[in-house]
């Protein structure tokens, strides 16, 4: 166990929480994240592993699966992003993986190098409209789809986790102020008074 | 001041119960919600509204929308104030504060209208002439003189204390103008379910069904447009932006759109912009933006109260105002029926319809007949009296004699011109259609449509047709099922028109191109002059070159010099628009993006802590790195720094280095490919190994160099600089996937993933071993200079460890996860106090690395190679790699090349400065005599001198000679000895340990 003396920091340290039936927005700190790329050629072992250890399908296309306690985001073509709460007993994917996946796949741990951000209500299409150039209305987006686009400028990974509809943002850590800050920018208006 | 005097008593969209109080050059005045500033003014009556561009002729509202070219007023005040804004188009609000523009001392005695009587110095091609005469005036009297007389609004000088912001929106149909054309192509395709979006750039949607005052179904228009709207309102799949002008077609159905959100209110409410600059995507789009009414050219056609008939109507029938009392018509063609039955309902008393036709049609004359209205067919007018308004007009009949009429208003039509802007961004070529003298859409961009009278559907039935039939097709092609439409019942008006170009022979200068004050005789001089092309024409006259593009004017401009050169319009030239169809504030364009939120900023994992220790940062890309950490008492820079120096050569330092890239290689083939990108050898490293490597760009220069560590098998990682991390991912990505698909290696970056401290100086292991967990050795027998290796520190963190120096000195980087950065590098601060820690920032780093001779960013500039930066040994014979073949071209391995050497001042106190150019002690400073440059200087703490790097023509071959440094631009010429790059323990033993 990591010595409690050692505190970890958010990667966001000026983001503001909002709570409302428009507008919510929560960091989401404490996910271990570990990317998956497939050996040449070992795409279909990996797909075996993963559902065996997982009961979950990894998806070909830009889509979020779900299952057996963690949830998977297409990342590339036969690469992925693995995420599951670190939780009480510390839990690290990357070793967890590398155990499962060795020989077949790169594994290499993202927790830290990605700041996750999670946003839902009614007005989070209109906020993100501000900043994501991608169309997210339920006609052209799936319920569990993915997009890896910008931010503002600011590279980013995006899944929706549901309908409400709830998305959640995943970029890299020394971005986060700079997301924060636009982000509070373009919410402002469902926020404000 | 009488209150709305001219305000008609009934009619209009304006809300008479809300009253409006405004002020236009500091006279308070009323309008009402609903009103813009020109239909406020001219309900009370004021016609003067500006000075010209180049005369200062007085001007007045001419128009009613946003092509106006002389209403123009200065919005607001202080740093609030907008030039140039349109008055036809800005929605007056409480306070409003407006001025006009271009005058001095007043509005009504200008003493630059002085200009007028200096217009031949004036005349197209003025500014261009200046140029021929002495150029030793030009500087000093003809630009100060020109920019003083010509001019328009004044820009506030101050930061815009607005906001902007910026948003995408998709849909399946934009519909471009919510007129009578555009509301039934966006119900017809909202009806099926498509995703509409309707953007219109008025306040209220219902275009020219309004304006005219015509009946739809039966009933006025505008109860056909207000059920029109509460339908479109009823659609989940349809959005409606008011005061939303699209201004340009991009690629891929594409455009761009500006929503003036709290343009018409005092002040923007809490959370909204001013503006909002949309980025419109669409899979179909319809062009139903109208036309534009064209004015005649006659003599004095400027003057206020001479007024395009279309706006007359507008005036009435939107805003209930009487733009005179006594009004001429004059025009060539049939909506002069609308206008004269618009003039009747307001009680205006029509003098006259003078009508350039010999005959106008039946309904023109049956509106005449009904008030026994006097028509003056065959004839013109030929000029206009008044000066500051119009007092009267003189009429010319074919057989050449003339009449004064006594009026205040003329309502004037030369003909409409679709517009056809967003049909020709991408290069559509627009077509010449004689029925209506104008042109219409050729071929669009895919996807796109027109209708209405964008396309040259002229009549409203026309406009509500095309209307309905655009939105099916663009509904059906974005794949939606349309129902069948059923067309109003509705009259066409007649649109029969004959052209009549310009009036010859009026006293008074005829205008075509108002706001740039380009009249007639300008075009006539440039045919005469040879700048007959209507690209040469627009150049040598700047004739639609204002603000407004020319929008009223370049279709009579194209029609004069037809007539002037004898060739058919068409062949003259064509209309072609580029982006923006109307002026786009810049800060919309910046959106979020302005002062600090320019670009992102990338903090380090040790910002936090930094800030609090009082870190003066550098911004290295869009990273912020300490520069250096002063204390109390220090007094400049150069004192911070060489202290930070000096403790990391007698003691321990501390710099963040977690901005370098980290790329983690793994896979079968990691090793095979790392070798064919690196010029030196990687598949030797062994586990638990780091190197030193250079990767070359394929033209054989040096591209990037950092450290490969081997952390076992097939898992290797490996650093860039800070500045070159993207690229280098880049570059490797696409040697893996164009170059080298079969080899079985997998990437990705892990630099914001890992927190990585540089621990230097001689006390570093013992600073180390306070953190690492005791299971790990790191003595030098356990971990000697260039081990890498997996460890964990404070009691479980996993860590990874890399005994690496750039410094000279025993030194570690210790990367934990970055989560833990901050907490760690106060752990090692407060673990390494006795032994007399400090931090270091990117100054003490700098001087070290000179201090040590290693290259950085000044000599991996794109233009060095190995040989030049004294790195030739490390390029392997035995194998190839990127770079290698065009490295060994003849220019690359010129000995004469300038090559690294360290530098320094023969006299010891003087000061070195990077960019100084070396000549031969005796060689005059001519580029002839050039040998290269120095790339990087710093004062050595550890020497007590300053020291230099340099790339100097065969400079190994030179030590101990004595050059100059030439410094021209900071008067440096300093004498230098060339020595050896590495200026302290040459034999690298500190850094062994």
């Amino acid at each position: 166990m990591a010595d409690q003396a050692l505190a970890a920091q958010s990667a966001f340290s000026e983001l503001k929480p909002v709570q409302s039936a428009a507008l919510s927005i929560e960091v989401r700190d404490g996910l271990t994240i570990a990317s998956i790329a497939a050996g040449k050629g070992k795409a279909a072992d990996v797909r075996a592993v993963m559902q065996k250890a997982f009961g979950i399908d990894l998806p070909d296309r830009p889509l979020r699966v779900e299952g057996g306690g963690i949830s998977v985001i297409w990342h590339g073509p036969d690469q992925w992003l693995a995420i599951a709460p670190r939780g009480a007993g510390d839990r690290d994917l990357e070793s967890e993986l590398a155990a499962l996946l060795d020989g077949i796949a790169a594994v290499t741990d993202q927790s830290d190098g990605r700041a996750v951000v999670r946003l839902s209500g009614s007005c989070v299409r209109d906020v993100l409209a501000k900043g994501v150039p991608v169309d997210l209305h339920a006609s052209a987006f799936a319920s569990n789809g993915v997009a890896i686009t910008h931010a503002s400028h600011i590279g980013i990974v995006l899944w929706q986790i549901d309908e409400t509809p709830t998305f959640e943002i995943a970029l890299f850590r020394s971005f986060a102020d700079s997301f924060a800050h636009w982000l509070a920018h373009a919410s402002v208006e469902f926020t404000a008074g | 001041m009488p209150f709305q005097r001219h305000r008609m008593p009934v009619g209009g969209l304006i809300d008479r119960s809300r009253k409006i109080r405004f002020a236009f050059d500091g006279v308070n005045y009323a309008g009402y919600a609903g009103d813009t500033l020109a239909s406020a003014l001219l309900a009370n009556g004021v016609k003067l509204t500006g000075r010209s561009f180049k005369y200062h002729r007085p001007r007045g509202i001419m128009s009613a929308g946003s092509e106006e070219p002389n209403a123009l007023v200065e919005l607001r005040t202080g740093a609030y104030r907008e030039a140039n804004t349109k008055a036809t188009t800005i929605e007056i609000f409480e306070g409003l504060k407006a001025s006009s523009q271009n005058r001095w001392p007043s509005l009504a005695f200008d003493v630059m209208a002085i200009n007028s009587l200096l217009s031949p110095v004036f005349v197209a091609g003025f500014y261009y002439k200046t140029f021929m005469w002495p150029a030793a005036l030009w500087e000093k009297l003809y630009e100060p003189l020109i920019r003083r007389a010509a001019g328009l609004g004044r820009a506030s000088a101050q930061s815009d204390p607005d906001t902007y912001e910026k948003a995408t929106a998709f849909c399946d149909v934009l519909v471009i103008g919510g007129g009578p054309a555009g509301l039934s192509a966006a119900l017809q395709a909202g009806r099926s379910g498509a995703r509409v979006l309707l953007a219109d750039e008025n306040a209220t949607l219902g275009g020219r069904a309004i304006d005219d005052g015509a009946d739809i179904d039966g009933l006025p228009a505008a109860q056909w447009v207000s059920s029109a709207i509460t339908e479109l309102a009823s659609l989940k799949n349809v959005r409606v932006f008011k005061r939303t002008t699209v201004f340009g077609a991009y690629d891929g159905g594409t455009f761009g759109a500006v929503e003036r959100v709290s343009d018409h209110l005092a002040k923007a409410p809490t959370g909204q912009p001013r503006q909002r600059l949309w980025h419109v995507v669409a899979k179909q789009s319809i062009v139903a933006a109208g036309a534009t009414e064209r004015p005649i050219v006659f003599a004095n056609n400027d003057r206020p109260g001479v007024m395009l008939a279309g706006a007359v109507r507008t005036y009435i029938n939107r805003y209930g105002v009487r733009p005179g009392q006594r009004a001429v018509v004059f025009a060539n063609n049939d909506y002069a029926a609308s206008t004269v039955a618009s003039l009747n309902k307001a009680g205006v008393d029509v003098v006259a319809l003078v009508d350039s036709r010999e005959t106008p049609s039946e309904g023109v004359r049956a509106i005449l007949n009904a008030r026994g209205t006097r028509l003056i067919s065959s004839a013109v007018i030929s000029s206009v009296s008044g000066k500051l308004r119009v007092k009267g007009v003189t009429v010319r009949t074919a057989d050449g004699r003339t009449e004064t009429l006594a009026c205040d208003l003329v309502a004037m039509s030369g003909g409409w011109t679709p517009n056809i802007q967003l049909t020709t961004h991408l290069g559509g070529k627009p077509v010449w259609l004689d029925a209506i003298g104008s042109f219409v859409p050729g071929k669009l961009p895919p996807g796109m449509s027109a209708a209405g009278a964008a396309s040259g559907a002229m009549g409203l039935r026309d406009a509500l047709e095309s209307g309905l039939a655009s939105g099916s097709a663009a509904a059906r092609a974005a794949g939606f099922t349309p129902a069948a439409s059923v067309v109003p019942r509705v009259e066409n008006d007649s649109s029969a028109f004959a052209p009549l170009w310009r009036v010859d022979g009026g006293r008074g200068k005829a205008f075509v191109d108002m706001q740039n004050d380009v009249a007639v005789g300008d075009i006539e001089l440039a045919n005469r002059e040879g700048f007959r092309s209507v690209e040469h024409l627009k150049r040598y006259t700047t004739l639609g070159m204002a603000t407004d593009q020319g929008r009223t004017a370049n279709v009579n401009a194209l029609a004069i010099m037809a007539g002037l050169t004898g060739k058919p319009i068409p062949e003259t030239g064509m209309t072609m628009a580029r982006p923006p169809y109307t002026p786009v504030a810049i800060g919309a364009f910046a959106g979020h993006h302005r002062g600090k939120a320019f670009k992102a900023t990338r903090r380090p994992p040790s910002y936090a802590w930094s800030k609090e220790q009082g870190a003066v940062f550098v911004e290295t890309g869009l990273w912020l790195r300490p520069g250096f950490f002063p204390r109390a008492g220090e007094t400049d820079w150069l004192q911070t720094v060489t202290r930070e120096v000096n403790t990391v050569r007698n003691a321990v330092g501390v710099c963040d280095v977690s901005t370098l890239g980290k790329i983690d290689v793994q896979g079968r083939d990691a090793a095979a490919f790392l070798d064919k990108l690196y010029m030196n050898g990687m598949k030797s490293l062994a586990i638990g190994r780091a190197r030193y490597g250079c990767m070359l760009r394929e033209d054989g220069m040096l591209m990037d160099d950092g450290t490969v560590a081997r952390l076992g098998e097939n898992h290797y990682v490996v650093t860039t600089t800070t500045a070159n991390a993207v690229k280098v991912s880049q570059h490797m990505e696409l040697c893996q996937q164009w170059l080298w698909p079969e080899l079985d290696v997998q990437m990705i970056s892990a630099t914001e993933q890992w927190a990585q401290y540089a621990v230097a100086g001689p006390k570093s292991r013992g600073l180390l071993q306070r953190v690492a967990d005791p299971a790990f050795d790191i003595s030098d027998a356990a971990f000697p200079y260039m081990q890498s290796g997996v460890i964990s520190v404070l009691g479980g963190i996993k860590a990874r460890l890399f005994r690496l120096s750039f410094s000279g000195e025993r030194a570690y980087e210790i990367a934990v996860p970055a989560r833990f950065g901050d907490a760690l590098i106060r752990r090692l601060m407060e673990a390494g106090k006795d032994l007399g820690v400090c931090a270091y920032g990117t100054e003490a780093l700098g001087v070290m690395r000179i201090e040590k001779g290693h290259i950085s960013g000044p000599e991996l500039n794109g233009t060095t190679t190995p040989h030049d930066v004294g790195l030739s040994g490390m390029v392997s014979t035995k194998k190839d790699f990127i770079g290698r073949v065009l490295g060994g071209r003849p220019g690359l391995i010129d000995p004469d090349r300038p090559a690294l050497v360290g530098l320094r001042p023969v006299d010891r106190t003087e000061r070195l400065r990077s960019g100084a150019h070396f000549l031969g002690r005796h060689a005059s400073a001519t580029a002839g005599n050039d040998e290269g440059h120095m790339t990087s200087v710093a004062y050595s703490p550890s020497l007590g001198h300053w020291i230099g790097l340099g790339l100097l023509k065969r400079g190994p071959q030179r030590t101990g000679e004595i050059v100059r440094a030439y410094d021209p631009v900071r008067s440096g010429d300093t004498l230098v000895e060339v020595v050896a790059p590495c200026f302290i323990d040459t034999a690298g033993e500190r850094l062994r340990g």
